[in-house]
This record gives structure tokens, C-alpha cells and sequence, in this order.
């Protein structure tokens, strides 16, 4: 068996379990939902259907989500000290890095396209580059995860893990939150290039943390 | 120390957490065989054998392990909610790349014939124990740790535990069994240490 394999031997394992006790996309999939909701209704529609707003707090919305159903992910495996099992194993680290990663993205699309759903719903959004806008959805999709489960990971025999988590990895991500949101924001008013060039960063971004995770991650796990 | 054909060594190890030095150099070899470790609360035989699992970091000495990564089963079942008995397992299994074999007959010996595929929160204490103990017999490694193994277990269990570490010692695995109960296998054993304020003494 292959370090690949390996990787989405866990990542299965991870989405069956999320798939039997939903806990950590149910909470994040109402967390958005409810921001989404409070987004249009604070700021106004006027206000709420500009690109960069509306980019922006759908954007944070899936941040704070992913960090949600990171920590119920390990917070799974912290009960009767499952992940251990994993971590005794050869490779079981790295994948267990690279299958979470894997698992939490899928999840997150799920989230993030129903979130999407309900933006275009709700503030009646109009898209000029649609085909661009998915690609940008995809890739920070993508650059999320890596950097939040690496900082769970090493923060996770902390007692105040779940503080920890977002105030470590949040300033990690700020430049993948902006490429995100402008992205996205030249998607929907049609700017091809800079949506294109965003997306670059994003890709750039998923694959030097994943490279990175990968590299820290055996080493620093107790 | 004895020296024989070893699954498993450590090397003069010791291991300091939070600033306290819980093993002070150990060295250990563990040959086929069963091998009790007592010792009171606190005394660092969890330590021990999360030393010998890699889940402790070495503050000094070596670590030896042939045959691949044990298999170690602790405190607590180490199976993750979410999942059911038979998919935790076949999980385990398959990733040390020995397919899912006999996970179903394995937990059926171990009476979880109607629990197997229940999600593993919602078995008992001693059904998860269980549970975890079946992975003696789907996942055969040459090096067995069991951290008191006897918990939550009734006595039909305790049976099917001994029967369990029979077979496994007829296979010439090594199993290092960390127990306050080492009456219940005393007669079976091939070597008895005692761990004390982090030191080991043969008995």
C-alpha cells in the first residue's frame, strides 16, 4: 500500500464517520447558513450584493466552517484515544495529515456550494464569469484545509485547542482569505485575468502548505 | 538483560514529560513470549509501552522494532466513533496492508456477533473492549502491547483473552502485557519485570 492509498484509506474512514454522526457538517453547514442569512440582512441588499462584500463574508463564513468541522474531525479521533491507533502505524501520520485534508475539503465543497446556493438566493447575486468562479470555489477550497489541519494537529494535546486553532491559523490564511475573496469578486463583475491570477495564488498556496504539512507533520505529532 | 532473538528492544531510553523523567534509562529486550509488567499506579508502564509503540518521544536511547509497527492496544478501545466495530477494524487492518480477512469471525469470537455493526458509541464499555482485543487476531504482529487488557472485560472475555494470548504466543509473537491482574496469566509468562519511579527490575 502506497503513501496515496494510505491517504485515502483515511480520508474514506473520516467521511463514513462524518457520514454516520454528522456533527461537524451539520455544524458548519448552519453556521454559514445563518451568517449568509445575517449578511443580507445587516448590511441591506443594496449594500450586500456588492462583489467584494458579499466574496468577503461568504468567504470568512466558509473559513470559520472549516475550522468547525476540523475540530470535530480530531475531536472524533481524541475520544478513546483513536487516533493513536493511526499514528502507531508506518506512514500513519502522513496520512492521517492527507486524508483529513482530503476529507475536510469534500466536506467544505458541500458546505460552500449549498452556502453559495443560498447567497445567489438570498442577494440575488448576478455572475459574469461563472466557469471562473468555481475555479476560484474549487482552489480555495483546496487552500483552506492544509494550513487548519496542520495547526490542529500541532496544537492538539492543547487544552484550549479550539481558541488555539483560529487564532494560529487565521493569520496563516490571510492571504488565501484575500485571494478568495478577490477572486471571487472578479469573477462575479467580470474580470477574467485578475480571477485567473488569484486563482494561481490559491493553487500556489494549497500546494506549498500541503507540501509542508506533509513534511512537518511526522516529526511534530505527540 | 537477556539476550535472544528480540521482536522488540529499547536501548537505555528514557522518557521525560511535563519536565519529569517517567522512564530513566530502560533497556529492555522482548523476544516470542509473554512478558508481565507490573508496577504501581503511576509508575510509567503506560509510558513503557508507548515508548515501545513510538507514541513517546525518546529523550535518550534507541527504539527497536522488526517486523513492522506493533500493535498496541492502551487504556482505552483506540477505535474511532462514527465508525462500527467490523469498519474500525477492517480499517486497522487493511492499512497495515493485510486486508480485511476474518474481521466478522474475529469480533464473532468475541461474542459481537449482533454488535459488529452497531457504531461503536453505542456499545458498552466492555463490548469496545472487546472489541479492541479482536485486533490480536486481525492484525498479527510480531510485537503485541497491551495495556491492562483486563478492564471492563467480564469473564466470558477473560477467557477468550487468555485463549487469544495463547495463540498468539503459539505464533512466536512477543507480548508485553501491562497488568495489575498478573495472577490471571501469571503461569503463562516467560518474564516478569516490575517498573518503579521509572526503573525496571526483572523479578
Amino acid at each position: 500500500m502506497n503513501a496515496l492509498d494510505r491517504a485515502l484509506l483515511v480520508a474514506a474512514r473520516e467521511l463514513a464517520a462524518e457520514r454516520r454522526r454528522p456533527d461537524g457538517f451539520v455544524a458548519a453547514l448552519t453556521f454559514t447558513a445563518l451568517l449568509v442569512l445575517m449578511e443580507s440582512l445587516a448590511f441591506g441588499p443594496g449594500q450586500a450584493r456588492q462583489p467584494g462584500v458579499a466574496s468577503a463574508l461568504y468567504w470568512i463564513a466558509i473559513l470559520f466552517a472549516a475550522t468547525l468541522v476540523a475540530t470535530r474531525s480530531f475531536d472524533r479521533e481524541l475520544e478513546d484515544d483513536a487516533i493513536d491507533a493511526v499514528l502507531v502505524l508506518d506512514g500513519g501520520r502522513e496520512a492521517l495529515y492527507a486524508g483529513k485534508v482530503i476529507a475536510i475539503a469534500i466536506v467544505l465543497a458541500i458546505v460552500a456550494l449549498a452556502a453559495a446556493v443560498l447567497s445567489f438566493v438570498l442577494l440575488d447575486l448576478g455572475v459574469a464569469l461563472a466557469g471562473h468562479l468555481v475555479l476560484v470555489g474549487v482552489l480555495g477550497i483546496l487552500a483552506l484545509p492544509p494550513v487548519i489541519v496542520l495547526v490542529t494537529l500541532l496544537a492538539l494535546r492543547v487544552r484550549a485547542r479550539v481558541a488555539l486553532v483560529p487564532i494560529l491559523s487565521f493569520p496563516i490564511l490571510m492571504p488565501q482569505l484575500v485571494a478568495c475573496t478577490q477572486g471571487a469578486a472578479a469573477a462575479l463583475t467580470g474580470d477574467a485575468s485578475a480571477a485567473l491570477g488569484w486563482a494561481g495564488i490559491l493553487a500556489a498556496f494549497a500546494l506549498v502548505y500541503g507540501v509542508l504539512g506533509l513534511t512537518i507533520v511526522p516529526a511534530a505529532i505527540e | 538483560m537477556r539476550r535472544v532473538p528480540e521482536n522488540a528492544s529499547l536501548n537505555d531510553v528514557t522518557v521525560v514529560l511535563d519536565d519529569r523523567a517517567i522512564l530513566r534509562g530502560i533497556s529492555l529486550g522482548l523476544g516470542p513470549g509473554l512478558t508481565l509488567l507490573r508496577g504501581p499506579n503511576g509508575a510509567g508502564k503506560t509510558t513503557l509501552l508507548r515508548a515501545l509503540a513510538g507514541l513517546a518521544p525518546l529523550a535518550r536511547g534507541r527504539r527497536s522494532v522488526s517486523g513492522g509497527p506493533p500493535l498496541y492496544i492502551g487504556h482505552r478501545p483506540m477505535l474511532l466513533s462514527g465508525l462500527t466495530a467490523r469498519e474500525n477494524l477492517a480499517f486497522l487492518a487493511a492499512f497495515r496492508g493485510l486486508g480485511a480477512g476474518d474481521v466478522a469471525g474475529a469480533l464473532r469470537a468475541w461474542g459481537l456477533a449482533a454488535e459488529m455493526d452497531r457504531p461503536i458509541e453505542r456499545l458498552s464499555a466492555g463490548q469496545r473492549r472487546r472489541a479492541s482485543l479482536a485486533r490480536i487476531e486481525t492484525e498479527r504482529m510480531p510485537l503485541v502491547l497491551l495495556d491492562e487488557p483486563f478492564a471492563d472485560l467480564d469473564s466470558d472475555a477473560l477467557v477468550r483473552l487468555r485463549a487469544a494470548i495463547n495463540t498468539a504466543l503459539v505464533r512466536g509473537q512477543a507480548v508485553l502485557m501491562a497488568t495489575h491482574m498478573h495472577h490471571e496469566l501469571d503461569q503463562d509468562a516467560t518474564h516478569r519485570y516490575v517498573l518503579d519511579d521509572g526503573a525496571l527490575r526483572e523479578v
